[in-house]
């Protein structure tokens, strides 16, 4: 039966979609390793199905200041892919690309910015990839984003743009640990409701119709 | 001190004499600011989209064009006047330039929507500060009237 509501999944489609959170997360980690030369371990992934309150309070408050790579999905599925990328996530990755680190958002000026990106763009390109080569479908991205802003905004891009179809949002994601040290970086895969009912069916849990 | 009243996404608060209403973090999002100066009475409404197409429309305050008529009801209820309120907004950023792809300008299309029922209704926009790209807080002090907008790496804004 094909869901209405993100709050519908069963458990199996939930741990269907953990393991896709895993895969492309550890995907997306190998890649980062690649990009600054060092080991990348992933924390076992998870589903959240959030409110539009919960899911701003989540990262450490709305106006949390951070950075936010973009990538919109069309093709077989329709969704978004965000990379959300703290203060110490940016300067680990400036340190190792470009031997220097900021104090400051403020500070980040275009070469900065667009090595960011890129970096989001990459980690977000494999997750999708992985994705695509395990239910076998075609996913089209577009050109990544980057902006600098509060996270409640960040965070309310999806929201607003799934919000005709429900008041709840899901995100798959994880964190990556680095040299021991938990890394904030979450990758966030919002799906709308017909692409996740695609993708389960793809994926074969879609619970029978 | 005074007491500060948080309006979360798709919500709407009022307060009289005093207050302070907040709501965090409008990117595509706008708060609309709906405003008694003769009997202070004032109102925040977070809305998230434009139009309300759901069945049974539910969830006013979501969307533009229901939170601000419903939210007029209840303030009239409360003994304000139509003829007095006035509005003041803030939101309906862009919050990422992307290219291509099936993605909308929700922002835009919000701060239409808002424009189209206030006129609808007949209440006059005092201020806005709309549109761009960044994220904004807003405040509204209902025993002033006075709206102020916070932005990142911006002095704050007081409209």
């Amino acid at each position: 039966m094909a869901i209405k509501n993100y709050d519908q999944l069963s458990s199996l489609e939930l741990d269907t979609l953990k393991e896709i959170g895993s895969i492309g997360t550890g995907n997306a980690a190998t890649s980062l390793s690649a990009l600054i030369g060092m080991p990348v371990r992933i924390q076992t992934p998870e589903v959240r199905i959030m409110g539009y309150n919960e899911a701003i309070e989540w990262i450490g408050g709305p106006e949390e200041i951070t950075a936010g790579v973009l990538v919109g999905m069309d093709g077989q599925i329709s969704g978004i892919m965000l990379s959300v990328q703290q203060l110490e996530f940016v300067n680990l990755v400036l340190e190792t690309m470009l031997g220097k680190t900021v104090k400051d958002y403020m500070e980040l000026q275009e070469l900065e910015s667009s090595a960011l990106t890129e970096v989001g763009n990459i980690m977000i390109s494999t997750f999708i990839n992985a994705l695509s080569g395990l239910a076998g479908i075609d996913i089209e991205l577009t050109v990544p984003a980057f902006t600098v802003d509060m996270q409640g905004a960040i965070m309310a891009v999806p929201m607003a743009e799934y919000g005709g179809q429900s008041d709840y949002i899901m995100t798959i994601g994880g964190d990556f640990i680095c040299n021991g040290k938990k890394i904030p970086c979450r990758l966030l895969l919002s799906p709308d409701i017909r692409s996740l009912n695609f993708l389960l069916r793809k994926l074969g849990v879609d619970s029978g119709e | 001190m005074e007491s500060k009243i948080t309006i979360g996404i798709a919500d709407m608060k009022m307060a009289q004499s005093s207050g302070m209403l907040i709501t965090y973090a409008l990117g595509s999002c706008i708060g609309i600011c709906l405003y008694d100066q003769k009997i202070k009475l004032g109102a925040l409404i977070h809305i998230m989209l434009p139009l309300n197409m759901e069945p049974g429309r539910k969830n006013t305050m979501k969307y533009a064009d229901t939170g601000i008529r419903e939210t007029l009801k209840m303030m009239e209820a409360k003994g304000a006047s139509r003829s007095r309120i006035t509005a003041k907004i803030a939101g309906g950023a862009k919050m990422f330039e992307i290219k291509g792809g099936s993605l909308s300008n929700i922002g835009q299309r919000n701060i239409e929507s808002v424009h189209n029922t206030l006129k609808r209704e007949g209440i006059k926009l005092l201020q806005e500060d709309v549109g761009g790209t960044v994220a904004r807080t807003l405040l509204f002090d209902v025993g002033t009237g006075l709206g102020c907008v916070r932005c990142y790496g911006k002095p704050e804004h007081i409209f």
